[in-house]
C-alpha cells in the first residue's frame, strides 16, 4: 500500500527570506502523523504549499501517488484533503449557515459532524460573536463533513479548553480507525507520544528528523528542533546585577486574554531575555510597555514611579522604545531609510518645522554606518533585506535615545551574519548602561546575549534563569511547562 | 434566510422613522390619498434604486462614484431610441438599456481587479467617460418614451400599486434570491475579509466583477425608470453626481458599513424615503431647502459616527 | 526605486510637452506669450486647490468638501469686503480652519470615513451658503479690487499675479512637504500610520494639521477664482472639484497615501489645463471633453500602478 502523502524536496522563498529550504515528508494511510518544529522552521508555510494557499517554488506533492497542484484550500478540500487552520476560514460578518454555503459543505453531514462533537450550535449566528475555541471546533466540523481522506490540524489544541482536546483527540483516533490520516501540528510535546504514530521535525526549512513515536520520545524531539549544541566560546558570561533598583517592574500584568499574572523586574544595564511558546501573550506584553495597549490589571513601575501609557508617545517619552517584531508594523515601506531613522524624531509638535538638513544627515550617516547598513541612506526600505530592516528598526531608537529598548524576536528571519552585528549591536548597548527586553525564538540567543531570561507560560512567568544556566535544553522545557 | 440581529435592529429603526416621517407629512398635506402616496414613491424609485446598487457594491467591499453616470447614461440611451416610438420598442430599449449597464458595470469591476487601481479613482473616472457618452448620444435635454410603456411604471391615474411594484419588485426579484445563493454570500464574504473569503474557495477577481455587474444592473433600472417617469433625457452631472452622493448617503443611513460586509438591501431602501421627506417635509413649510441639505449632511456623519461607534463596542 | 521615480516624472512631462505641442498645432495662438500667460492664470486655482489635495490624499484621505470650502472663502471676503480686506481675508481663515479642523477631528479622532466625512461637509456647506446668501451673509458678491488684481492682473506677459501667488504658495507647500517635520508625518501616517504611532507620533494631530492646511489652501484658491469671475456663485469652484483629485492622481500621488509629491500634482494641474485650452478650442462638445477627461485619468492612473506596483 503506498503512502497516502508525499512532499519531496519542497522549497519556499519569500524574497530574501527562506521559509523552506528541502522539505520532505511522508504520510502513510491511517496513521496521525505530528509535524514539529520551532517557531519559523516552516511549519506552516508547507502546510499553506499542501493545501493550495501559496504555491511552493520547487519540488513536488504528491496524494496517492498522482501529483497534485491545489490551487485553494476549498479546491483542496474538495480532494480530500482537509486543512483546520490556527485562523478559522470563516467570513466574521456572516452566519455559520452561510459561511457553509460558501464552501458548500452539506448542511446535514455538518450538524452530524457537530453532533458528533458533542456540541450544540446555532447555525443562524454571527461567526464574529462565536468564541475561538468553537469556532475551531467548527472549522473542524467543516472539515470532516468533507470526508478528507487527510486531516490537517494546526495547533487546534493548545485554543481549546481540555474537554474540547479530548474530543478532538477522539477524533482524530477515529479517523484513523477508518483510514485516513491526520496531519497533527502542536507544541504540546506530552500529547505527541501519546496521540501520533510518527513524528517529522522541521528546522530551519529543512526536515531533520523523522520517527516512530515508539521509537523515540520527547528528549529526542526536543533534541532534533535545537540541532547541534552551540560552541561554548561564543557565548557570553555576564554576572547578574544585584543590589541596584530595578529599572523596569511589572507586577500583575494581565491583559483580558493570555496573561494572566505577570511579574519581573529588569535592571539597569542588563539584557533581559522573554522566552515562550507561540500564544502565550508575549506580544500583547511588549504592547503594553510600549504603551500601544493598556494592560486590564497589574502595575508597570518605572524607575521606581508607576507609570501610565495611553499613547506610545508617553512610553517613549520615559526612554522606553519599542522594536516591534512585524517589521511591517514598525516600518514606512514606501519611504526611505532616512525617513524611516528619523520619524521619532518628529512626534512632537514642536518639531514640525524646518529639518536642519546638514545635521540630519550627519545623524543618519552615521547609524548608517555604525549600523552597517549596506544601502544608500535614500533607498526605499520595503526594498531592503530583512536584516537591514531590522537595522533600521533599531537605528532609530539609537538616534533617539532610550534607557529601556524592548526588542520583540528581532532576529527572526535574518542571516547569520546581520544576527552577529545585531547582538553585538545589543551588547553594545548594554555595556553602555542601556536596558533591553529581549523576546527570542531562538533559545539560543540567551546566552550569546543575555545577562538572564524569563520564560512565559500558562499566562504566568515560568521561571527566571540566569543566562550562564538557561542553556536551550532548561528553556525549552520550561517554555513546555515542564519542571 | 435571516438577517442578523443588527441589521433587524437598524432596519427596524429606520422603517419607525419612515413611519413617523410619512404621518407627518400626511398631516402636512390637505389630502393624502392614492395620488400623494403615488408622487412620493415616483420620487423614490430612481434614487432607491441607485442605492440599492450602490450598497451592494459597498457591501462587496467596493464603491462606484460613476453609478449616477451609469444610470444617466442609459437613461440618455432609453429615452433618445424610445422617443415616439411603440410600446415593444420601448420595451426593447429598456431591456438593451439594462443590458449595457450590466457590461458597463462589468467592465468597471474588471478594471478595478485587474489594474489594482484604488476603487475610488477607477470610478472617478469612469464617472467622467460615462457623463461623455452620455451627452455623446443626447447632447441636450429631449428624447422621450413610449407612455404605455411609461404607464407600467407610473400606474393609472390614481393607483400607486404600478410605481410600488417597480420599487419592490428588484428586490424581490434580484435582491432576495442573491442573498441566498452562493454568489451573493461571496459579495459578503469579500467585503468582510478578503483572506478568510479565498480560503473558502471564493474567486475573489472574479467576484469583484460580478459585483460591479449586478451593481450595474440596478443602475440601468435606475436609468431606465428616470426614462418613464420623466420620459425625458437629462445628461447633467450635476444630476449624476448629486445622485451618486445620495446613493451612498443612503446606503450609509440603510446600515451598510463603508467597511464592507455589513449590511442588506432594504435598509437603503428605506433610507431613500428619509432622505426623500426631509426636504419634502420641510419644503411643506416653506423653510428654505437648503436646511435639510445641511440636514441631510449633519445626519450623515453622525449615524456614521454612532455605527462605527456601535460597531467598535459590539467587537469587544 | 530612484529609477521608478524618474520614470514617472518624465512620464509626465512627455505627457506635458505633448499636450502642449497638439494644443499648439491646432491653434497656434496658444504658442504665443499671452495665451501661455492666460492659460498659467486659469491654472493658478487649480494647483492651489491640488495643493491641498495632495496633503490630505497623502495622509490617505480625501476632501471632497474643497469646491465648497473654497467658494465659501470667497463668499465670505465679498461679503465682508465692507469692512475692510483683512477683516474679510480674516473672517475667510476662520472658516478654512474651523471646516478643516471639523473634516480632521470627525477623520482622525472619531474615525469618520474621508470620503464620507467630506461628501456630507459638503451637501453642509451648499445648504449653509444658500441660506447664508439670503439672511447672514447677505451684502455684495462682488470681489474686492485688490483682490481681483492678485487674481487675475498681469504683470509682464506671461507672468500674472495669480501665477506668482501660485509660486510662492506652491513652492512652500513643496518646501513643507519636503524639508519639514510636517512633511515627514504626512507621509509617514499615509505609508503606515500604526507604525508613526508606535514611534510616538500622535496621528490624530497629524490628521486635523492636513485638513486644516487643506481647507486653507482652498480657500485661497477660492478667493482667486472668485477674484477671476469678479463675482461670487454657489457653483464657483464646482467644476473644480473632480479635477483637483485628477490633477493629483496624474501627478503620481497614490490615494492610498505615503507615496507621491507635489510637485507631479503641479505637472497633472498643467496637463489639465492645457488639455482644458485644447479641448476649449476644438470647440469640441461637453462630451468629448468628459470621455477625453475621464480616459486620461484612467490611462495615468494604470501606468502609474503598473509602474510602482504597491502591494
Amino acid at each position: 500500500m503506498g503512502n497516502l502523502l508525499e512532499i519531496r524536496a519542497v522549497a519556499k522563498n519569500y524574497g530574501p527570506v527562506v521559509a523552506l529550504r528541502n522539505a520532505n515528508f511522508t504520510v502513510a494511510p491511517g496513521e496521525i502523523h505530528a509535524l514539529m518544529g520551532a517557531n519559523g522552521a516552516g511549519k506552516s508555510t508547507l502546510v499553506k504549499i499542501l493545501t493550495g494557499v501559496i504555491s511552493g517554488d520547487a519540488g513536488t506533492v504528491k496524494l496517492n501517488g498522482e501529483e497534485i497542484h491545489f490551487t485553494s484550500p476549498d479546491n483542496a478540500r474538495k480532494n480530500g484533503v482537509a486543512p483546520v487552520f490556527q485562523d478559522p476560514a470563516l467570513i466574521p460578518d456572516l452566519s455559520l449557515r452561510r459561511n457553509l454555503r460558501l464552501t458548500n459543505t452539506n448542511i446535514t453531514k455538518f450538524e452530524e459532524k457537530i453532533a458528533y462533537l458533542g456540541l450544540k450550535i446555532n447555525l443562524d449566528e454571527l461567526v464574529s460573536r462565536i468564541k475561538l475555541p468553537i469556532l475551531r471546533m467548527i472549522d473542524l466540523a467543516r472539515a470532516l463533513a468533507h470526508d478528507p481522506k487527510l486531516l490537517i490540524l494546526d495547533e487546534i489544541t493548545a485554543a481549546l479548553p481540555a474537554n474540547l482536546a479530548e474530543v478532538v483527540i477522539r477524533v482524530m483516533n477515529e479517523e484513523k480507525a477508518r483510514g485516513n490520516s491526520v496531519v497533527f501540528i502542536s507544541h504540546r510535546l506530552s500529547e505527541i507520544g501519546e496521540i501520533c504514530d510518527r513524528v517529522t521535525v522541521l528546522r530551519d526549512g529543512i526536515d531533520v528528523d523523522s520517527f516512530n513515536t515508539s521509537e523515540g520520545d520527547e528528549d529526542r524531539i526536543v533534541s532534533a528542533m535545537l540541532g547541534s549544541k552551540i560552541t561554548s566560546d561564543e557565548s557570553k558570561n555576564r554576572s547578574v546585577s544585584t543590589g541596584k533598583e530595578p529599572l523596569l517592574a511589572v507586577r500583575g500584568i494581565k491583559d483580558g486574554d493570555k496573561l494572566v499574572d505577570i511579574d519581573f523586574e529588569i535592571y539597569p544595564g542588563e539584557i533581559l531575555g522573554v522566552v515562550a511558546l507561540e500564544g502565550q501573550g508575549q506580544d500583547s506584553l511588549f504592547d503594553i510597555l510600549a504603551g500601544e495597549v493598556s494592560a486590564k490589571a497589574g502595575e508597570i513601575h518605572f524607575s521606581n514611579k508607576k507609570v501610565e501609557f495611553s499613547h506610545p508617545a508617553d512610553a517613549i517619552k520615559l526612554g522606553i522604545s519599542y522594536v516591534p517584531g512585524d517589521r511591517k508594523t514598525a516600518l514606512l515601506p514606501q519611504r526611505s531609510i532616512r525617513e524611516n531613522l528619523a520619524l521619532t524624531k518628529f512626534r512632537e509638535l514642536r518639531s514640525w518645522n524646518w529639518i536642519h538638513q546638514k545635521n540630519e544627515d550627519s545623524l543618519v550617516d552615521k547609524a548608517v554606518s555604525n549600523l552597517e547598513i549596506d544601502t544608500r541612506a535614500s533607498s526605499q526600505v520595503k526594498r531592503l533585506s530583512g536584516g537591514n530592516q531590522q537595522k533600521v528598526t533599531i537605528g532609530r531608537w539609537i538616534t533617539t535615545g532610550f534607557d529601556l529598548l524592548l526588542c520583540f524576536d528581532p532576529t527572526r528571519g535574518i542571516d547569520v551574519g546581520t544576527k552577529n552585528q545585531i547582538y553585538k549591536l545589543l551588547s553594545g548597548l548594554s555595556a553602555e548602561g542601556k536596558s533591553v527586553l529581549l523576546f527570542t525564538s531562538e533559545l539560543r540567543e540567551v546566552q550569546l546575549v543575555c545577562d538572564r531570561a524569563i520564560v512565559l507560560y500558562n499566562g504566568k512567568v515560568q521561571g527566571v534563569f540566569n543566562a550562564a544556566k538557561a542553556d536551550e535544553e532548561l528553556l525549552l522545557n520550561a517554555a513546555y511547562g515542564r519542571n | 434566510m435571516k438577517i442578523s440581529l443588527r441589521e433587524q435592529y437598524w432596519n427596524l429603526s429606520i422603517l419607525g422613522l419612515v413611519i413617523i416621517l410619512t404621518v407627518w407629512r400626511s398631516n402636512q398635506l390637505p389630502v393624502f390619498g392614492s395620488y400623494e402616496i403615488k408622487t412620493i414613491i415616483l420620487g423614490i424609485i430612481p434614487i432607491a434604486l441607485l442605492a440599492m446598487g450602490q450598497s451592494l457594491i459597498i457591501i462587496g467591499g467596493g464603491i462606484n462614484l460613476a453609478i449616477g453616470a451609469e444610470a444617466i447614461l442609459i437613461n440618455c440611451i432609453t429615452a433618445k431610441y424610445s422617443e415616439g416610438s411603440d410600446f415593444a420598442l420601448s420595451l426593447r430599449w429598456a431591456l438593451i438599456g439594462i443590458v449595457i449597464s450590466v457590461i458597463v458595470g462589468a467592465i468597471t469591476g474588471w478594471i478595478i481587479s485587474q489594474s489594482g487601481i484604488a476603487d475610488i479613482v477607477v470610478t472617478l473616472a469612469t464617472s467622467f467617460v460615462l457623463i461623455g457618452f452620455a451627452l455623446f448620444i443626447q447632447p441636450g435635454p429631449g428624447g422621450g418614451v413610449n407612455l404605455d410603456f411609461a404607464k407600467y411604471f407610473i400606474g393609472g391615474e390614481d393607483s400607486y400599486i404600478a410605481p410600488l411594484l417597480v420599487l419592490f419588485l428588484p428586490i424581490l426579484l434580484i435582491w432576495l434570491p442573491l442573498q441566498r445563493s452562493r454568489l451573493g454570500i461571496s459579495f459578503y464574504a469579500i467585503g468582510s475579509s478578503k483572506d478568510a473569503a479565498f480560503l473558502s474557495g471564493v474567486n475573489v477577481a472574479r467576484t469583484r466583477v460580478s459585483l460591479y455587474a449586478v451593481g450595474g444592473l440596478f443602475a440601468g433600472l435606475c436609468g431606465v425608470s428616470l426614462t418613464a417617469i420623466t420620459q425625458a433625457a437629462s445628461p447633467f452631472a450635476v444630476i449624476s453626481n448629486t445622485a451618486t452622493l445620495n446613493s451612498v448617503a443612503a446606503a450609509v443611513l440603510g446600515g451598510v458599513a463603508l467597511a464592507g460586509g455589513v449590511g442588506d438591501l432594504f435598509g437603503p431602501a428605506l433610507a431613500s424615503l428619509v432622505l426623500y421627506y426631509i426636504p419634502t417635509i420641510m419644503l411643506g413649510y416653506g423653510i428654505d431647502p437648503a436646511y435639510s441639505q445641511i440636514i441631510q449632511g449633519a445626519l450623515t456623519i453622525l449615524v456614521v459616527l454612532v455605527g462605527g461607534l456601535l460597531r467598535a463596542r459590539g467587537k469587544r | 526605486m530612484k529609477l521608478k521615480i524618474n520614470r514617472s516624472i518624465i512620464a509626465l512631462w512627455i505627457i506635458l510637452a505633448l499636450t502642449f505641442l497638439v494644443t499648439g498645432l491646432v491653434d497656434s495662438y496658444f504658442f504665443s506669450i499671452p495665451s501661455i500667460g492666460i492659460t498659467l492664470q486659469l491654472a493658478a486655482p487649480l494647483g492651489l486647490l491640488a495643493a491641498g489635495q495632495t496633503i490630505v490624499m497623502l495622509t490617505g484621505g480625501i476632501d471632497l468638501s474643497l469646491a465648497m470650502i473654497a467658494t465659501g472663502a470667497a463668499y465670505i471676503v465679498s461679503v465682508k469686503s465692507e469692512s475692510g480686506l483683512f477683516i474679510s481675508l480674516a473672517y475667510a481663515l476662520i472658516f478654512c480652519v474651523v471646516v478643516g479642523a471639523v473634516n480632521g477631528i470627525a477623520v482622525g479622532v472619531f474615525g469618520v470615513n474621508p470620503l464620507i466625512m467630506t461628501l456630507s461637509m459638503s451637501a453642509i456647506l451648499i445648504g449653509v451658503f444658500t441660506v447664508g446668501v439670503s439672511t447672514f451673509l447677505r451684502g455684495s458678491s462682488r470681489m474686492p479690487d485688490l483682490l481681483i488684481t492678485a487674481s487675475s492682473g498681469l504683470i509682464l506677459d506671461p507672468i500674472t499675479w495669480p501665477l506668482i501667488i501660485w509660486i510662492i504658495v506652491g513652492g512652500f507647500v513643496h518646501f513643507s512637504l519636503t524639508r519639514t517635520g510636517f512633511g515627514r508625518v504626512i507621509y509617514a501616517i499615509g505609508d503606515n500610520a500604526k507604525a508613526a504611532r508606535l514611534a510616538g507620533v500622535k496621528v490624530w494631530q497629524v490628521q486635523i494639521a492636513a485638513y486644516v492646511s487643506c481647507a486653507i489652501l482652498g480657500g485661497m484658491a477660492g478667493i482667486m477664482l472668485g477674484g477671476q469671475s469678479g463675482a461670487v456663485a454657489i457653483s464657483l469652484a464646482n467644476s473644480y472639484l473632480l479635477p483637483s483629485v485628477a490633477a493629483v492622481v496624474i501627478g503620481g500621488t497614490s490615494i492610498m497615501g505615503g507615496m507621491g509629491s507635489y510637485s507631479g500634482s503641479v505637472m497633472g494641474a498643467l496637463i489639465l489645463s492645457v488639455l482644458s485650452y485644447l479641448l476649449a478650442t476644438l470647440n469640441s462638445s461637453e462630451a468629448f471633453k468628459q470621455l477625453v477627461y475621464g480616459g486620461i485619468v484612467l490611462a495615468l492612473a494604470w501606468v502609474y500602478s503598473s509602474i510602482s506596483e504597491r502591494k
